[in-house]
């Protein structure tokens, strides 16, 4: 985690990414290319000791979200067409449970870095970890559990809950 | 489309607007939209998404439209609710506009015409599945279809009262269809299919089964004007002639479904002159009592055609080992052959085929009645076969299920098998392959002497409605638990059998019971009685089992293609 004044050859597979907090983290290519993001900056850019500046992440959740390109480094690339076979599996592998087994806020943060930084598998586990902590709970357990504040006026509420009255589980 | 999910989009974020709060808030309150709607796509229960869209005002705007693209009802009541939200004056969003998907199907004739009537503002609608709503006529599918433009797909199948009016309308009306099912409309007829034909030129998949007054006509415009198709079904239409294929082939190079069954006036001349091309996607071909074709067909299909999965060739009587041989050259991409009532083949083919095709998964030989136990031996090596029908093939004996059950790879792939009037079959050959199969979930025995005992058919499924009463006295067909009480049941007896033996003769070491041991002598009777059954005319509507091959969204058309046959000799039917 410390500059790469002293860059030698054995580095070259290596690349710097700059935390919003400005601490820096000298990752493998292949695991830095998890993130489609960075994959194709590093890809446009070449070779560079520069370190790459990834304002909307803070070190405690780089860290994290590294550790799980690193897990995941030899994956297959998802492909986009799979986009419905991805959400019909509600699975989380073991591994990964364990993973976003964090506060919430983290788990959060997990998303919203997932999100820029284009690694849609993390992405897709931390909206199905959101989803299953969703599954059979009232309006009221879900504000609760994820801290929400009711804004409907109790008419509105009324209306939309009458408006939606049709739909049940079969 | 995409423009207008997104005017859509707008529409629904000024409904509600919801003012920022000062409060902090958990990270929760403070996700964009894009990706609370990212998690609501992984909240697949429709209760648990109704209880989202009442937590908060962005949650509600972001969880209404996955709710209302495709409704999904529990029945009458909830589609009534549904209704009743639709003809509110003051709507929180504009839910009918929502609406991309009906499916309507399992409703069947619980649906009206009015019900569709008071959903003609769903002007969105890409997908409307009415496929059995039997009692819908003109009237409510007018109303509906009218602004339905985007409308891509459209299964009416089964609605009897349905016209060439409607089928005209959604040629003028839905340019961009893409998939239509009109099979079993028996009123429709080449004037609303050319307007469909005419008109909808990015159509991949059509269903015209058992449409009687179809012509060539029809399917000549359709081949020259939707060069897309990918299905295309002509099941029952007995007025196709080869002038009407030979367009299909010129033009259709991506088909990948092509069912004539019961074309019964096609000849080689739709395939040997016409496939000139190479038809790399044909998965599928139904070929089902196209009687007049002959082993050239299957020559051409079998090079034209190199990765067909799916053959059926049932009642095609003019096939002979030469045919069976040339399909061969399909080797591993075979996975499903229907040669039922193909009586001229002997064990000759069904060896090459079985050391050829190694990917078999289902087999249908049914009243293939030269088949001996050698046959059987070669399929014994068939490491994915998971079904197969030797109804009729009467010279199999014992040896045959022995053989089978020698191969350990059958063993933990077989699930269903059909026996029935294979009449030299006995309790232990059977019983050994019910112990030995332990993922069979279906056998079939009707009309098998040995079997013909109440102490053994009170496992057996109910004899379908329809059937006389001397085939509801021969039925005799396991399946699910009755697999597993027959199982049981015949492991007590023989235990009970060698107990007595024991206790009588001494004779501890004779493992195999005769069948006569265990049968009793009533059995002999009732075999004598039925003698006359097997074989003949009778016999042939066997079970009237009415399960599908393969295609699963197609239970009810096959369903009734079968009724209509009334075939039912326990082949894998489904066509």
């Amino acid at each position: 985690m410390s500059t790469s004044a002293a860059a030698t050859n054995d580095d070259n597979k290596k690349v710097t990414l700059k935390s919003c907090d400005d601490v820096e983290f000298k990752v493998e290519i292949p695991v830095a290319s998890r993130s489609i993001l960075l994959k194709n900056m590093i890809e446009d850019v070449g070779e560079t000791d520069q370190s790459i500046p990834l304002p909307n992440v803070n070190e405690k959740v780089l860290k994290k979200v590294l550790e799980w390109c690193q897990h995941h480094v030899n994956d297959p690339q998802p492909t986009n067409d799979d986009d419905d076979s991805r959400r019909r599996n509600t699975e989380i592998d073991d591994w990964d449970q364990r993973f976003l087994s964090v506060e919430q806020d983290m788990l959060f943060e997990i998303i919203l870095a997932a999100n820029y930084l284009d690694i849609k598998p993390l992405l897709d586990i931390g909206c199905k970890t959101v989803a299953n902590m969703i599954k059979g709970k009232s309006p009221e357990e879900i504000r609760s559990t994820f801290n929400i504040v009711n804004d409907f006026t109790p008419e509105e509420e009324e209306q939309i809950r009458k408006e939606n009255e049709w739909a049940e589980d079969r | 489309m995409d423009s207008g999910k997104l005017s859509l989009g707008q529409v629904v974020k000024q409904t509600l607007t919801s003012q920022p709060s000062q409060n902090t808030l958990a990270k929760a309150a403070t996700i964009p939209s894009e990706l609370i709607f990212q998690i609501f796509k992984y909240v697949t229960s429709t209760s648990d998404l109704k209880s989202c869209i009442l937590v908060c005002k962005s949650w509600c705007r972001c969880g209404v439209e996955l709710l209302w693209q495709k409704p999904v009802f529990t029945g009458n009541a909830s589609l009534i609710k549904l209704l009743v939200t639709l003809s509110r004056n003051t709507q929180t969003f504009p839910y009918a506009l929502l609406i991309r998907r009906l499916n309507f199907s399992f409703l069947g004739e619980n649906v009206s015409d009015q019900i569709l009537q008071r959903l003609s503002s769903c002007e969105r609608l890409e997908r409307l599945t009415l496929g059995g709503c039997r009692r819908l006529t003109d009237n409510g599918l007018l109303k509906l279809l009218d602004k339905a433009n985007g409308l891509v797909a459209l299964d009416v199948s089964d609605i009897e009262n349905l016209t060439d009016a409607v089928v005209e309308l959604v040629g003028e009306r839905c340019r961009r269809l893409q998939g239509l099912n009109v099979s079993l409309c028996k009123k429709v007829s080449d004037k609303g299919i050319l307007a469909v034909a005419s008109r909808c030129r990015g159509l991949r998949r059509i269903k015209l089964s058992s449409c009687e007054n179809i012509t060539d006509e029809s399917v000549v415009v359709l081949a020259k004007n939707c060069s897309h198709l990918l299905e295309l079904d002509l099941t029952n239409c007995h007025q196709i002639t080869n002038e009407a294929i030979q367009p299909v082939f010129e033009n259709c190079t991506q088909l990948r479904e092509l069912r004539l069954a019961c074309c019964t006036n096609l000849t080689d001349k739709s395939f040997t002159k016409t496939m000139s091309a190479l038809y790399e996607q044909l998965r599928i071909l139904d070929l089902t009592s196209c009687a007049l074709i002959t082993d050239q067909t299957l020559l051409k299909i079998s090079h034209s055609a190199p990765r067909l999965r799916n053959l059926v060739l049932a009642k095609c009587g003019n096939i002979t080992d030469e045919g069976v041989c040339h399909i061969t050259r399909l080797g591993k991409h075979l996975h499903y052959l229907h040669l039922g009532h193909c009586s001229r083949i002997t064990d000759y083919s069904i060896t090459q085929l079985a050391r050829n095709c190694t990917r078999l998964r289902y087999l249908d030989l049914a009243c293939c009645t030269q088949l001996t136990d050698a046959s059987v031996f070669e399929l014994s090596q068939l490491p994915k076969l998971r079904r197969i029908g030797l109804v009729k093939c009467a010279l199999i004996t014992d040896q045959a299920i022995y053989t089978l059950i020698e191969n350990r790879v059958v063993q933990h792939t077989l699930e269903r098998v059909h026996l029935s009037y294979c009449v030299n079959l006995t309790v232990p050959a059977v019983l050994e392959l019910v112990n030995s199969c332990f993922r069979l979930t279906h056998l079939s025995l009707t009309g098998v002497p040995a079997f013909l005992r109440s102490d053994v058919q009170q496992f057996c499924r109910q004899p379908p409605k329809e059937f006389t009463p001397h085939q509801r006295q021969v039925f005799c067909v396991f399946s699910g638990k009755g697999v597993k009480e027959l199982k049981q049941y015949l492991n007590m007896v023989i235990v009970q059998q060698r107990n007595r033996n024991t206790g009588g003769v001494g004779d501890t070491n004779d493992q195999v019971v005769r069948p006569s041991a265990v049968a009793g002598a009533d059995i002999e009777e009732s075999l004598a009685s039925e003698a006359e059954g097997v074989g003949g005319e009778i016999s042939e509507s066997g079970e009237g089992e009415n399960e599908n091959g393969y295609n699963q969204n197609n239970d009810r058309n096959s369903n009734l293609v079968i009724d209509g046959n009334h075939e039912g000799d326990d082949g894998f039917v489904g066509f």
